[in-house]
């Protein structure tokens, strides 16, 4: 009972209820199906929300899993880019990119990744 | 120092109807615009156009605040020919029918003098109607005499080359009636009447010029301007759901690398399916989305890019 969710996520989903729905759902994905490792809460008090860091599993064999923060946030919200800038500051120094989780009603979960500057796309 | 590029504003357009300026825009200044230009006869044209070149509003504002462009009042520029101005470009327009009638009827000559000349019925048949209509041309010169009293026709020959042309202070130059080309100039520029050195401004503020006028069209011309002082090159962005396409360098050579949206300002609404809709597209054709904030106080632009993430 103590690994389950809401008992991890206790303290940020009472102090951030309107964004507890989506975190709950970003939270199970990346536990369970993206099957992230190291998974930890951070409190993004600029932001009004929690945000989940962890160890992005990789298919490169030579290189290790990344660290990844993601921002999660429902379809219905209404953001901005003052409100990406913000979940940036809250991250700093390590800031460079961070994955915004769009949740959906029916559990969909869709992951972007925003970066800061123009950032050139892989080729 | 050039000499500022002349952009003729139309109906709040800018044209550029040089094309040494077009080129000059494009190899010194980064500034493609559109070519516009189509031919009357040709109606699916939509590959390749030909003069004008039409600028965005945005490439306007940063040409002319950069010094490097000024507006021309193309109506206002277009003054009323005088009657002696009229009378020399008429006079120019029939010299140059006649020597276009005159070379045509050269060239047939000579290939009467052919020996593989088509001598088949349907061939002999369309030169004798084609020599009675030109015969018939040359008595129809002078509308307005009546036939019995015109001078006897002249002999139909196989060159019929006799143009009446009857000019008095109340009637126009008489064009004659075997077929010619008609040539309209692209440019207004050789156009004895064209002045448009005594209707230009330098500044956007001048009456014939309205943008930007809101706070969309400011951060538009904020973004392009920022866009541009880093060495991009942009073009239009419909293609791929953006207000710009970004180059690294010529379109000509390079696919572009990014898809920029203008976002008006730092707490302007974003939904995001927007983030979702920009993302996927733009991974999916090999570029990201540049999502570019406007800030109208501090007057500086701020970029966002986006990617999907290639997971969930």
């Amino acid at each position: 009972m103590q690994n389950h969710p809401s008992a991890i996520l206790g303290q940020v989903l009472a102090k951030y209820p309107a964004s507890g729905g989506a975190l709950f759902q970003v939270y199970n994905d990346l536990t369970l199906a993206q099957r992230w490792s190291d998974v930890q809460v951070l409190d993004l008090t600029a932001c009004g929300r929690a945000a989940i860091k962890g160890k992005r599993p990789t298919t490169d064999t030579d290189q290790g899993p990344s660290t990844c923060v993601v921002v999660p946030c429902s379809l219905s919200e209404s953001i901005s880019t003052s409100w990406l800038r913000a979940a940036f500051t809250s991250l700093e120094p390590s800031g460079t990119e961070i994955y915004v989780a769009i949740t959906t009603e029916d559990t969909s979960t869709v992951y972007y990744k925003i970066s800061q500057g123009i950032v050139k796309p892989p080729v | 120092m050039a000499l500022p590029i002349l952009l003729r504003v139309s109906n709040f357009r800018a044209y550029v109807w040089d094309v040494d300026d077009i080129n000059t825009l494009r190899s010194h200044h980064r500034i493609c615009g559109i070519l516009t230009g189509t031919l009357p006869h040709l109606s699916s044209q939509n590959v390749f156009l030909g003069l004008p070149l039409q600028l965005m509003p945005e490439e306007v504002v940063l040409l002319v605040e950069n010094g490097i462009a000024v507006l021309a009042d193309d109506p206002s520029a277009h003054h009323s020919p005088s009657p002696s101005l009229l009378k020399l470009w008429q006079e120019e327009r029939l010299s140059d029918a006649r020597q276009q009638i005159a070379l045509t009827e050269e060239k047939e000559s000579i290939e009467a003098s052919n020996a593989n000349r088509a001598m088949s019925e349907s061939a002999q048949r369309k030169r004798k109607e084609r020599e009675e209509r030109r015969a018939h041309a040359t008595v129809n010169t002078a509308p307005n005499i009546p036939m019995d009293d015109s001078p006897s026709p002249p002999p139909i020959s196989e060159n019929p080359s006799r143009l009446a042309v009857e000019e008095s202070p109340d009637r126009a130059v008489v064009m004659p009636s075997a077929p010619y080309t008609v040539h309209v100039p692209a440019s207004s520029s050789r156009l004895a009447w064209y002045a448009p050195h005594s209707h230009l401004y330098s500044s956007i503020e001048a009456g014939i010029w309205k943008y930007p006028s809101t706070l969309q069209e400011r951060a538009r011309c904020g973004v392009f301007r920022s866009l541009w002082e880093q060495g991009f090159y942009m073009g239009v962005g419909i293609r791929f759901g953006g207000e710009y396409l970004v180059y690294p360098g010529d379109p000509l050579r390079y696919h572009s690398h990014f898809v920029a949206s203008v976002i008006e300002a730092p707490g302007a609404a974003l939904r995001p399916m927007e983030i979702v809709a920009h993302g996927r597209l733009g991974t999916g054709t090999k570029k990201a989305h540049l999502l570019c904030e406007w800030n109208d106080e501090t007057k500086v632009v701020s970029y966002f890019s986006v990617e999907w993430a290639g997971f969930g």
